[in-house]
């Protein structure tokens, strides 16, 4: 794929990541890593880095919506996540240092156990997961 | 270091589940709020509402930090980014408005084996 048509393709995939997170609050990175490296041809280590910046947005505008509604404390949630932030620069730099077929095994692993967790969820019928 | 982490209003408890999350996103990608919902409901003992508003807060700190640090080293692919993100703020629209109309039992099952899926493909490929 390249030029236009792989915008629009990213678009659509962009549309169905929404969907996805907003009816079952997961979505995101899980679902962007592994398009962006099987379908598109990325990285494991450029994948990683452009989903931060889809998610990025996303956090704002729900963010945004959740505050006009008057859930939580969104001051807070900055300062709470000001010291995450640090663990996310450790994270990234980790990331940095390890070979990208290590990362992507890693990736791996977490996307298996976010699967066996969703799918035991839905047929033990969990209560729903907020949605956002 | 703990005054002051106490002066932001943050136990113990949140820093570690920040630092957690954090570590998380920087490592694979992802917003974090996978491990940090859970934790701030049944560990630090927020309800579930407040926990996924404090989390999806936090993602935004989160996240920026990850980009810088991934950006420095030149990884980030901005068009693309840009035009997932188009895509995936209309789609939360859609998903969202539709969740009182789902099977969300059989959708989570589909979903979660198909990450499943995702997941052998991600390491027999690597």
């Amino acid at each position: 794929m390249s030029g236009p048509t792989l915008y629009v393709v990213l678009v659509a995939f962009g549309v169905v990541v929404g969907v996805a997170s907003g009816l079952l609050g997961v979505g995101g990175g899980t679902l962007i890593v592994p398009f962006l490296t099987l379908a598109v041809g990325f990285s494991q280590h450029s994948a990683e880095a452009t989903s931060l910046l889809v998610i990025l947005p996303t956090a704002i505008a729900g963010s945004l919506v959740l505050r006009r509604r008057g859930v939580g404390d969104l001051g807070l949630a900055l300062r709470f996540g000001t010291v995450g932030a640090v663990g996310s620069v450790l994270g990234a730099l980790l990331a940095l240092a390890l070979p990208a077929n290590a990362l992507r095994l890693v990736f791996a692993v977490f996307v298996g156990v976010v699967g066996l967790r969703l799918a035991r969820d839905g047929i033990r019928g969990d209560a729903p997961a907020e949605p956002g | 270091m703990h005054a002051r982490l106490q002066s932001l209003g943050l136990d113990s408890k949140l820093v570690a589940i920040g630092l957690g999350g954090g570590l998380l996103s920087g490592l694979l990608g992802v917003g974090g709020g996978i491990v940090m919902v859970p934790l701030l409901v049944l560990w630090a003992g927020y309800t579930q509402r407040n926990a996924h508003a404090i989390s999806l807060g936090a993602i935004i700190p989160i996240s920026i930090a990850g980009i810088a640090t991934y950006g420095v080293a030149g990884e980030v692919r901005y068009g693309t980014a840009i035009a997932l993100a188009a895509g995936s703020i209309v789609g939360a629209r859609i998903g969202a408005g539709y969740l009182a109309r789902i099977d969300e039992r059989l959708l989570k099952v589909v979903f979660g084996t198909f990450l499943v899926g995702v997941a052998i493909l991600m390491g027999v490929h690597p």
